[in-house]
């Protein structure tokens, strides 16, 4: 209960910190439409015969161009969140000198990435509102209602990348360029994940790596159930991908965290940056 | 002072600019990550758009951009792409630094040119440009085995010599522009945001509504990135370039005085507020 | 308060510390090419025993690199010994490390650790929730913990708009929220103002009173002695002399403290002044520096000592340029230990 409390007070604290920078919470919901989905939708657009987005129809079963776009800018936003809402903004922390006062408390250590999840997931979730409400009105944005359907593989790939959060937080507290190591791996993960083509358009080896994260299936499950997509795999192997590769990644991430919290115990890293 | 001093000078700054860029060498893995991959994500997101090249699809595609070759298409889109990012990171971050670190105000009191401190600070952006260019072409050649035909190459020199200047001041404006503003990060974003879908950077520019068309009309990098693409793509020559380069030369003109008088104004301000010692 | 009084007289003891740190890097790159691992180990504190009675104010005094900030980080769990054991209140912190977290109120790098662009209030509400305070308590406890430092006033202004003494009391506040019967202070009053230390000491003094234990690095003598219970002198990661400031002053022979500035002329090198000088006192310190011999010499009495040294420039064709007496302080027994100043 107590730690349920700290890690409510830590997504509390991340959200009202960031709402004390407008700029940056302007910037954060409009980057992703202007610089992901207006970009793509206009290119993707310029492939559609008569307003018919016949070539996409060819290659996922669909013609629902503006839906293929923004489920990608949901499996995106939840990957960017991971990556540095959860991840990143503890090696921020870090950085600003705020980590070790929190690391000083009797709240678990897990406990921080936890909060942060909380905070970066309710932001999350108010980001995509602001989206899909401008992706209705600007681009026509609509899903069949069978999308509630995909929302447990939602739900699933949330607690897939929390642990991996684990993972990527165990990494960028230890190493020096955290800002490029996570700006890169974050636009790989969601590559990988499929959130711009069907990861079956991906090389080979990457087509592997696909197949190891959580966020692949949970995409993919999205896109069938919410636009009607051509699924890669069967639902209910996608499921069973989704659930293997969470169970795998949280624990594994839990135990990376774990690893480099003792590291930096020996090395007394917290606060040599 | 002389011009010849104030030559020295701007060599001076540029030098400086180089060594800075020099100690940042992971600048150049991201240029090589970011140049080759997101052009080629893109690329596959064509691939997914075009329904693996279905005729009906690539046929709509070319009635818009002039070309089926959607790879050479995006490529080049993105290779301005990484120029608007140095040129707008580069004399900005370099101007600013200079602001925080104090080294903007000693540099005033020297009896230098001002504009030396405004230009110098925009020869951070050319190498990396030069090396965009090159990560460039050998991706899609390596990747996408497109190799641009040996025509081109004149005309391509003679944009890129025009838009050197055009870019340049580009560039300049917006470091005059974030002495005032401070952040850099978030601006940055916002106007690279707007170029990128102004200019036709990653889709034809015929996709845009009516009246983004005429904004884009006003921005060199427009005239630039669809030039290029014209002599690669289409092999047009370059009497068919000389008006679009004409009107890149003007705007430059005009950009770069929009600079010279925001700085300008910045600097009174700055007498009258103190605001360039500050941060 | 809770927990003050429940515990033995030994609020910490440290047994045979020791840290060791990895000086240099083994890259990757270097691994791959099998270079030859360069990488050097360094004791920042070599073999520390140290035992801090419940309810006194105990310093760590030495200067910047002594290993007094390392020590306090194992003490806090932040750091793990290379050996040695630590007990914070009974409790082994290498096996129970949240445990001693829970009773450990820590102020360890200042203004830096706070949420500038959270309220004074908005800041302890949230470490509360994270130092485990009940909620229908932490109203309660943040007031008091705001009112302890004197900052109720200004609670919601954001930590931004606050001077280095304020942030610095904020910290100090946040170290209070767990109501805790020992509290760690790293250089508490470093970048502060003279009024503004002041004003901390007197904060820190305060604990004391409530019965807390305190335990604090510092490089300002004044601060040890006017402060401490106790003081361990610390140099090099070891303890030089552990004892209360009167006693540890005491060590010293001596007095009065007698620092002479003479010029010499020419090559002389001054050695007959010492020499002389020697005779009446002991000279802790002798440095020569652009013409100007500066003396310390700790004496039984400076109405004996300085005609003396008068006498010895004079015969030594030197002049006397300048003549301070003062009382024996920290500064002089660290001098007489390690033969270095504190600030060298």
């Amino acid at each position: 209960m107590e730690e349920l409390r700290a890690a409510i007070a830590i997504g509390k604290k991340d959200l009202m910190v960031l709402s004390r920078y407008r700029i940056a919470v302007i910037s954060q919901i409009f980057t992703p439409l202007y610089q992901g989905v207006i970009p793509a939708f206009l290119f993707g657009a310029a492939f559609a015969v008569g307003g018919r987005a016949v070539g996409l129809d060819a290659t996922v079963g669909t013609e629902n161009l503006a839906g293929f776009i923004f489920l990608g800018g949901v499996i995106s936003g939840l990957v960017a969140t991971s990556f540095w809402a959860m991840a990143m903004g503890l090696r921020n922390e870090m950085d600003a000198g705020t980590l070790e006062p929190v690391w000083l408390t009797p709240t678990r250590h897990e406990t921080l990435v936890i909060g942060r999840a909380l905070g970066g997931i309710v932001w999350f979730l108010i980001s995509q509102v602001v989206l899909f409400a401008i992706g209705i009105v600007v681009f026509g944005l609509r899903f069949d209602a069978t999308i509630v359907l995909a929302l447990p593989a939602l739900v699933v790939a949330i607690v897939g990348m929390v642990g991996v959060a684990y993972l990527l937080a165990a990494i960028v507290l230890l190493i020096r360029d955290a800002n490029f190591f996570i700006d890169c791996t974050n636009f790989l993960f969601g590559v990988a994940s499929g959130v711009a083509f069907p990861v079956t358009l991906l090389p080979g080896a990457f087509q592997v790596v696909a197949l190891l994260l959580p966020t692949t299936y949970a995409m993919d499950l999205l896109r069938q159930y919410a636009i009607g997509a051509r699924p890669t795999y069967e639902p209910r192997l996608e499921y069973a991908g989704l659930i293997l590769t969470t169970l795998v990644l949280y624990p594994l991430g839990r135990r990376f965290f774990a690893r480099a919290e003792r590291i930096m115990r020996v090395r007394g890293s917290l606060s040599q940056f | 002072m002389t011009v010849a001093g104030d030559v020295r000078a701007f060599l001076a700054a540029a030098r400086k600019e180089l060594q800075i860029i020099r100690r940042y060498p992971l600048n150049y893995v991201g240029g090589l990550f970011w140049g080759a991959l997101l052009p080629a994500v893109y690329v596959l997101m064509g691939q997914a758009y075009s329904g693996g090249s279905d005729p009906r699809a690539m046929r709509a595609f070319a009635e818009r951009a002039g070309t089926t070759e959607f790879a050479g298409f995006v490529f080049i889109g993105y290779a301005m792409y990484m120029w608007l990012s140095s040129v707008l990171w580069g004399p900005g971050t370099s101007l600013r630094r200079e602001q925080i670190q104090g080294s903007l105000e000693a540099t005033m009191l020297t009896p230098v040119s001002r504009l030396i401190l405004l230009f110098g600070p925009g020869m951070s952006a050319i190498p990396s440009m030069l090396f965009t260019f090159v990560v460039t072409f050998v991706t899609l050649w390596i990747m996408f085995g497109f190799v641009p035909p040996l025509g081109s190459l004149f005309p391509v020199v003679i944009i890129v010599l025009v838009a050197v200047p055009a870019m340049y001041a580009i560039g300049t404006l917006f470091a005059a522009g974030v002495l005032r503003y401070g952040e850099i990060g978030p601006v940055v974003q916002i106007v690279r945001g707007t170029f990128v879908l102004a200019c036709g950077i990653t889709f034809p520019v015929a996709m845009l509504p009516a009246w983004a068309q005429t904004g884009a009309a006003v921005l060199p990098p427009t005239y630039i990135v669809s030039d290029i693409r014209a002599a690669i793509l289409q092999s047009v020559a370059l009497p068919g370039l000389v008006g679009d380069l004409a009107v890149t030369i003007g705007l430059t003109a005009l950009i770069a005085a929009l600079a010279i008088l925001l700085f300008g104004y910045l600097e009174r301000s700055a007498r009258r507020s103190g605001m360039l010692g500050r941060y | 308060m809770s927990g003050v009084t429940a515990h033995s007289n030994v609020a910490i003891e440290a047994r045979a510390l020791v840290k060791e740190f990895e000086k240099g890097r083994h890259t990757l790159w270097q691994r791959v090419r099998r270079e030859p691992d360069r990488r050097t180990t360094f004791r920042a504190v070599d073999g520390i025993d140290l035992a801090v009675e419940t309810g006194e104010i105990f310093g760590l005094l030495g200067p910047n690199g002594a290993g007094k900030t390392t020590t306090m980080r194992m003490i806090s769990t932040l750091l793990e010994p290379t050996a040695g054991t630590i007990r914070v209140l009974g409790t082994d912190v290498a096996k129970e490390p949240r445990r001693v977290r829970a009773q450990l109120g820590a102020m360890l790098s200042g203004e830096r650790s706070l949420y500038w662009k959270l309220t004074g209030r908005e800041n302890l509400e949230y470490f509360a929730a994270l130092y485990h305070v009940p909620p229908k308590d932490t109203k309660d406890r943040v007031e008091r913990s705001l009112a302890a430092v004197t900052l109720s006033d200004r609670a919601d202004d954001y930590v931004e708009r606050y001077s280095t003494g304020m942030r610095q009391r904020l910290a100090l506040a946040r170290a209070l929220l767990p109501d805790p019967p020992l509290i760690l202070l790293d250089e508490p009053t470093v970048g502060l103002d003279p009024q503004a230390s002041r004003d901390l000491r007197d904060r820190v003094r305060d604990l004391r009173a409530q019965g807390r234990t305190v335990l604090l690095t510092t490089h300002y003598m004044e601060e040890a002695d006017q402060l401490c219970d106790r003081v361990a002198i610390i140099d090099h990661g070891k303890i030089v002399a552990l004892d209360s400031p009167n006693a540890l002053k005491r060590t010293i022979r001596a007095e009065e403290i007698v620092r002479l500035d003479i010029g010499i002329a020419g090559d002389g090198d001054g050695a007959a002044i010492v020499d002389r000088l020697s005779r009446a006192g002991t000279v802790a310190r002798s440095e020569r520096h652009n013409g100007t011999l500066s003396l310390t010499v700790h004496c039984a009495s400076a109405r004996e000592l300085v005609p003396a040294a008068f006498d010895a420039a004079h015969a030594a064709g030197a002049t006397v340029q300048h003549v301070e007496v003062v009382p024996v302080t920290l500064e002089d027994v660290f001098l007489s230990l390690t033969g270095r100043g504190l600030r060298e």
